[in-house]
């Protein structure tokens, strides 16, 4: 049922209402000025593919999303709340907004079962059945519902990549970041992982990825977006900016890669 | 130019050296001729002590005697344990109203059973026994081994430890019996399995509630005999202070732990604070402050009995040495799991409770084990300030007049005794930590 187009992309599935905005944002490592007058705008459903060199900040821009970084300076509001200083909106954020990491971060002393209902039943106040119920369907989705029962140690990376996006999605967030989720990953396994994340972007989930598997946004990217050291250099649609990018930065760092 | 191996090689067996009894010593103690030499000479070492260990404690050994000179007529040359068999009820219960002592083996008895179901595959529910057995069980040991009267709050507790300790019970029957556990037992007594949970939370509570007052109208009548702390001592005593000075060090440890890593700088501050002043002074030095100075800073009139003052000194010393050792533990976890809790809306007591701590204390077992049998054998420190416990009492048999200079027999049955305890405890923690890192190799 995926819808591709004739290029071999995804339909795009953004609507025109806005989900996150950033404006102006600065922050600071101490006295180090890592993103530099950030603004972006990030639609329902929209699926943004974040690119760029090591050490430009791409990781710590999504974190701040999340709030598991604070910025200094600027805005972001995510689904209509404004990250601050409060705390009640920080934990709000971190329902709304599933993160998943390069070392899949999923917690060793418990089950994959346990892990995917912690947060249902603990943040959700969720029975046990309906958590275990739920979980149980993302695992069907991420093609692992036999593995319910091992521990995250047992398991491949790919499927230890795998459960932590289910994991988000069991708390039903309205937009799921991805942090490098394949770099980590033996070639082999990087594919089921992407294709989880492809039909993740079909069932029009917002997204904002970092990655440097240039296939993989060239099929879901609605807009792509290059950094460096700071500063959001380039920002195109995928055709566009693998096809005929326009900052000299932009070039070389493609040069290099492909 | 490719070399093939075109064969496939069948699987031999191994050498004898790696397989069989004289392979293993042929290959680890007679090798060579000095390594030969080496084992011999080391035999005949181990040989030589054994036996006369062996002739001094047990062949030549007097077990039945009425007071030294008769051990010494009996044998020269062997040990006279019959002191030690004499002075068994004060070893381990000191000077308690030999009457009473059936309280002790009572308290002891119910320690027991309220803790066996943390053992039983089958039980549920095994968190909150334990936290139920630190949060009950101390106030009805307390009534039960002091005695007299009791105020409203220790009614309030006393009630609670019977109400927790039946409720455990009923709890253990029905896991080993049914395989569930008691709330889904009485719910289906009730019928009422597909009411809503609010409406059978509700059912558990009020009959929790039935049960805690009839308990406490029950007890309100009980009357047990005071026996003075001053007649406790042995081993009863030890095991007192040190049980309150594991039960407690553990979460005042985590207490202190955590808040040495809190983001607010007067709590951290204080908890640092308070932590090196405790670790960087000896505990004896703890305990004469504890025993001495302590009063000097209470309002008049106020007086704390010399056992209480101990208690509390061996407590907050071996809370301050555990967070030191929570610390280290919390610093193993790796930042990822604070961000994987994060990520899916866990605040900060969600996230210390449900992920990071199991993980720290399943990596601080060993650790932890270790500090309480350093706090076991600590406790023998209190002799030095005139409490007898068990070490203070093997050592007063010497001063008994049928059994006067009897020094050495006493104290090497004590250290059989402590051996015994802590060796014990240190195979579990290694059975422990094996127990649980099976499922879950990172
Ligand atoms: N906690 C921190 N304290 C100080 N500096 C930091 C911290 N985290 C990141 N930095 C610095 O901020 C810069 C941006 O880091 P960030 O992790 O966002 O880069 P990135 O684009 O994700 O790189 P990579 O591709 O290597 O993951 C880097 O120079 C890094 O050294
Ligand atoms: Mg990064």
């Amino acid at each position: 049922m995926t819808s591709v187009t004739s290029q071999g992309q995804l339909a795009s599935a953004a609507s025109s209402e806005v989900i996150i905005e950033i404006n102006q944002m600065n922050k600071w490592y101490s006295d180090f000025h890592v993103l530099k007058d950030i603004n972006l705008t990030v639609r329902k459903g929209e699926r943004i593919v974040v690119c760029g060199p090591s050490g430009s900040g791409k990781s710590t821009l999504i974190r701040c999303i999340n709030a598991l970084e604070t910025h200094q300076e600027g805005d972001i509001l995510v689904d209509g709340i404004l990250l601050g200083q409060n705390l009640k909106n920080l934990d709000h954020i971190r329902t709304e907004v599933g993160m998943v990491f390069q070392n899949f971060n999923l917690f060793p002393h418990l089950t994959i079962l346990e892990n995917l209902t912690l947060g249902p039943i603990w943040v959700r106040k969720m029975a046990k059945a309906e958590a275990i119920e739920t979980a149980m369907m993302y695992l069907e989705r991420v093609k692992i519902p036999e593995q319910a029962n091992k521990y995250p140690g047992q398991m491949s990376g790919g499927q230890q990549q795998r459960v932590a996006i289910a994991r988000s999605l069991c708390m039903s967030p309205k937009i799921m970041l991805f942090d490098e989720p394949t770099s980590a990953l033996d070639p082999e396994m990087i594919k089921e992982v992407l294709d989880v994340m492809v039909e993740l972007a079909d069932t029009g989930m917002t997204m904002i990825v970092v990655t440097h598997e240039m296939g993989f946004a060239k099929t879901i990217a609605d807009e792509v977006i290059f950094m460096d050291e700071g500063d959001i250099v380039e920002t195109n649609d995928p055709a566009g900016f693998f096809g005929n990018p326009q900052h000299a930065r932009t070039q070389k760092f493609l040069n290099q890669i492909l | 130019m490719a070399i093939i191996k075109a064969q496939k090689t069948t699987a031999r067996a191994a050498p004898l050296s790696e397989t069989s009894v004289v392979g293993w010593l042929h290959k680890n103690l007679f090798s060579s001729v000095f390594n030969t030499l080496l084992t011999l000479v080391t035999l005949y070492v181990i040989y030589l002590t054994l036996s006369s260990v062996f002739i001094w404690g047990f062949w030549d050994a007097t077990f039945v005697a009425e007071n030294r000179r008769e051990c010494f007529n009996n044998s020269l040359t062997g040990a006279c344990w019959a002191g030690v068999i004499d002075w068994f009820d004060n070893i381990f219960y000191g000077r308690y109203p030999r009457d009473q002592i059936w309280r002790i083996n009572f308290g002891g008895l119910l320690l027991a059973l309220w803790m066996a179901p943390l053992w039983m595959g089958r039980v549920n529910g095994k968190v909150l026994i334990a936290v139920s057995v630190i949060a009950f069980y101390p106030f009805l040991a307390g009534y039960l081994f002091a005695g007299g009267s009791k105020n409203l709050f220790l009614q309030i507790m006393v009630t609670g430890a019977i109400v927790a300790f039946a409720i455990n019970m009923a709890n253990m029957i029905t896991g080993l019996t049914r395989r569930v556990s008691l709330n889904v037992f009485v719910i289906q007594l009730f019928g009422k399995t597909s009411a809503a949970e609010k409406s059978q939370r509700n059912l558990l509570l009020l009959l929790a509630g039935l049960v805690y007052a009839a308990v406490f109208f029950w007890q309100m009548s009980w009357h047990v005999e005071v026996v003075n702390w001053t007649k406790w001592g042995g081993l009863f005593l030890t095991l007192v202070i040190s049980g309150i000075g594991i039960a407690s060090a553990l979460p005042g440890g985590i207490i202190l732990a955590l808040g040495r890593r809190s983001k607010l700088p007067v709590v951290r501050v204080l908890s640092t604070g308070f932590i090196e002043i405790f670790r960087s002074v000896p505990l004896i030095t703890v305990l004469f402050m504890a025993t001495t100075m302590f009063p000097l800073f209470m309002p008049e009139g106020f007086v704390l009995n010399k056992l209480v003052q101990v208690i509390i000194a061996v407590v907050l010393f071996n809370a301050c040495y555990m967070a030191e050792t929570v610390r280290a533990g919390l610093q193993a976890i790796p930042k990822g799991q604070f961000e994987g809790a994060h990520t899916i809306g866990l605040g900060y007591w969600g996230t210390m409770g449900l992920v990071v701590m199991p993980q720290a204390l399943k990596h601080m077992i060993p650790n932890i084990v270790g500090s309480f049998i350093g706090l076991l054998k600590d406790t023998t420190l209190v002799s030095i300030i005139g409490l007898y416990d068990i070490l203070g009492m093997l050592r007063s048999i010497s001063k008994d007049v049928p059994w006067i200079g009897l020094h050495k027999e006493p104290l090497i049955f004590g250290a059989i005794l402590f051996f015994t305890l802590c060796f014990s405890m240190s195979k579990y923690s290694r059975h422990l930590e094996v127990k649980l890192s099976a499922g879950n190799k990172h």
